[in-house]
């Protein structure tokens, strides 16, 4: 008993394990669990001995990052390893691989790597390098922390003083969020919570693919608009949902796309969770951790069918969200399922009331990334995109950023349930719904 | 009012390293100000001043500045 305590480093905060059930879910189906990667293409190889210094002081100030994922009771922590583990790995294409397939194949197999929870490092830091390419991928498993961390985690690899990343922000920030409200207030916000979630199951969500058969692996299929098309979008987006949603763009056009692609398929309406984030905007701690809550964008399938009707029903139900603070009331749900088993929380949060799947597909908006092209240890960075792996259903998960003027899309699926050229077919409509040619 | 707009943005909405240098003219939307923020700043005004602020003029002219800011709160304390 006293050996499992003194090796705890962190326990898990409710955002974290919010995350973590998801990653039992994706385990169950078979996949290798909540793996997401972050992935910069590079011009050339970048200087390699500052980056391993550089993530020999990242692990040194957060030793979460070397830590491994444990179970002590009906609670989670990160633990100390025996032996700190290497955190950055090297791979060169070899000369009877093509540049392109090598990256891709590697990217796949970091994505679809399957280890016990235990064994697996929280983060990793990969270098993927052929004749003409090189790939700086970072892999991390949920729990560890959020999209919006691993990019500070990523500044503070391009940065030489480090100082303000190093703030301490004390408690986790939906702890803090929490802090704010009376105990009452907590319990009127978890019944606005359980009621908000009750009205988004009374429409049953349609699969985007029929879920027949057994998950095999994540695949991905990343597109790059130029950025003629990328400003046509935001001005577009600007129009339709104006200031007070601009994701919700992205989101009403794969809806639409995905109604036009399997317009058969069974369910009311499309679905999508997303998570926004707790910490300020442009705000350069915490790093670790996960500092989210999440929403929904519902849509029945005959407003989908009309283009100005489906902007208009988001704009109106994101406002009516926050204005009536349901944005906040999954934070006390969130609260009260880290007490739940991994395996009873996640059946919460996947299914409705009538034991289907909630998502129709997984949605995240990273937004403008502004880390400067130039920045990346000596290496110019040409490009960024996301990875996450999703559960079965709904077996698809969209990731938008942009980045130097393009907007990246990037379709994480699940094979065999849909392929690359399903993906592809389906991308063709998204991007005549986003530039409006549909 | 610029006072108690200026504390609501810098202590929830956005990280500044100085707030006492951002002017009443710099651009809130560069600073960070996202679509989440601005519905939050929204209900922090309506609640705080009285006032509805109709969705129509929720447009980047209202919302990019504190002083533009400011005198969108006070065209409607003024109807």
């Amino acid at each position: 008993m006293n050996h499992s305590k003194q090796d705890i480093l962190e326990v898990l905060n409710i955002a974290d394990n919010f995350t973590l059930a998801m990653d039992e879910e994706i385990r169950q189906d078979g996949l290798a669990g909540s793996l997401c990667g972050y992935a910069l293409e590079l011009n050339q190889t970048p200087d390699i001995n500052l980056l391993q210094q550089r993530i020999n002081k990242f692990s040194q100030q957060f030793p979460v990052a070397l830590s491994s994922l444990q179970q002590r009771g009906k609670r989670f922590y990160w633990c100390k390893r025996e032996k700190d583990p290497e955190l950055f790995f090297q791979h060169s294409c070899s000369e009877n691989q093509t540049d392109q397939f090598f990256q891709k194949e590697t990217i796949n197999q970091l994505i679809n790597d399957k280890h016990n929870r235990e064994d697996l490092l929280p983060i990793e830091f990969h270098l993927i390098k052929s004749s003409t390419q090189c790939c700086f991928f970072i892999r991390w498993i949920h729990p560890f922390c959020d999209a919006r961390g691993v990019d500070l985690i990523l500044k503070y690899l391009c940065t030489e003083d480090t100082s303000p990343f190093e703030q301490k922000t004390g408690k986790p920030l939906v702890n803090q969020q929490l802090d704010k409200y009376s105990w009452w207030e907590k319990f009127t916000l978890l019944v606005k919570g359980k009621r908000y979630i009750q009205s988004i199951d009374k429409l049953t969500s349609i699969q985007a693919f029929k879920n027949d058969q057994p998950p095999q692996q994540l695949n991905y299929s990343i597109f790059k608009l130029t950025p003629a098309q990328t400003e046509q979008v935001s001005q577009l987006a600007r129009k339709k949902v104006g200031l007070t949603g601009t994701s919700l763009y992205y989101i009403a056009c794969l809806m639409r796309a995905l109604d036009k692609l399997n317009p058969e398929h069974e369910g009311d309406a499309y679905c999508s969770p997303y998570a926004f984030n707790l910490r300020k905007q442009r705000a350069l701690t915490p790093l670790i951790a996960n500092h989210v809550c999440a929403l929904f964008a519902q849509a029945p399938r005959k407003i989908v069918q009309d283009r100005d009707k489906l902007f208009d029903h988001l704009k109106q139900q994101n406002i009516q969200v926050i204005r009536q603070q349901l944005d906040y009331a999954f934070l006390p749900l969130m609260w009260a399922g880290s007490y739940l088993s991994l395996d009873k929380y996640g059946k919460i949060l996947r299914l409705s009331s009538k034991q289907k799947e909630r998502s129709s597909f997984w949605f995240s908006d990273v937004g403008k990334l502004n880390i400067p092209s130039h920045s990346f240890l000596g290496a110019e960075i040409t490009s960024i995109f996301h990875l996450c792996q999703v559960t079965t259903p709904p077996g698809l998960a969209f990731l938008c950023c942009i980045y130097q003027n393009q907007l990246t899309l990037s379709y994480n699926f699940v094979e065999p349930l849909t392929s690359s050229v399903q993906i592809e077919k389906l991308h063709k409509l998204v991007l005549a719904e986003l530039l409006e040619e549909a | 009012m610029k006072n108690k707009l200026r504390n609501f943005i810098f202590e929830e909405l956005i990280f500044v390293a100085d707030p006492k240098q951002f002017s009443d003219e710099d651009n809130l939307l560069e600073a960070g100000l996202d679509s989440m923020g601005i519905m939050r700043l929204i209900m922090f005004i309506e609640d705080n001043y009285g006032i509805t602020l109709p969705d129509t003029e929720i447009d980047p002219d209202n919302v990019q500045t504190l002083h533009a800011l400011e005198q969108w709160i006070l065209k409607h304390k003024n109807i």
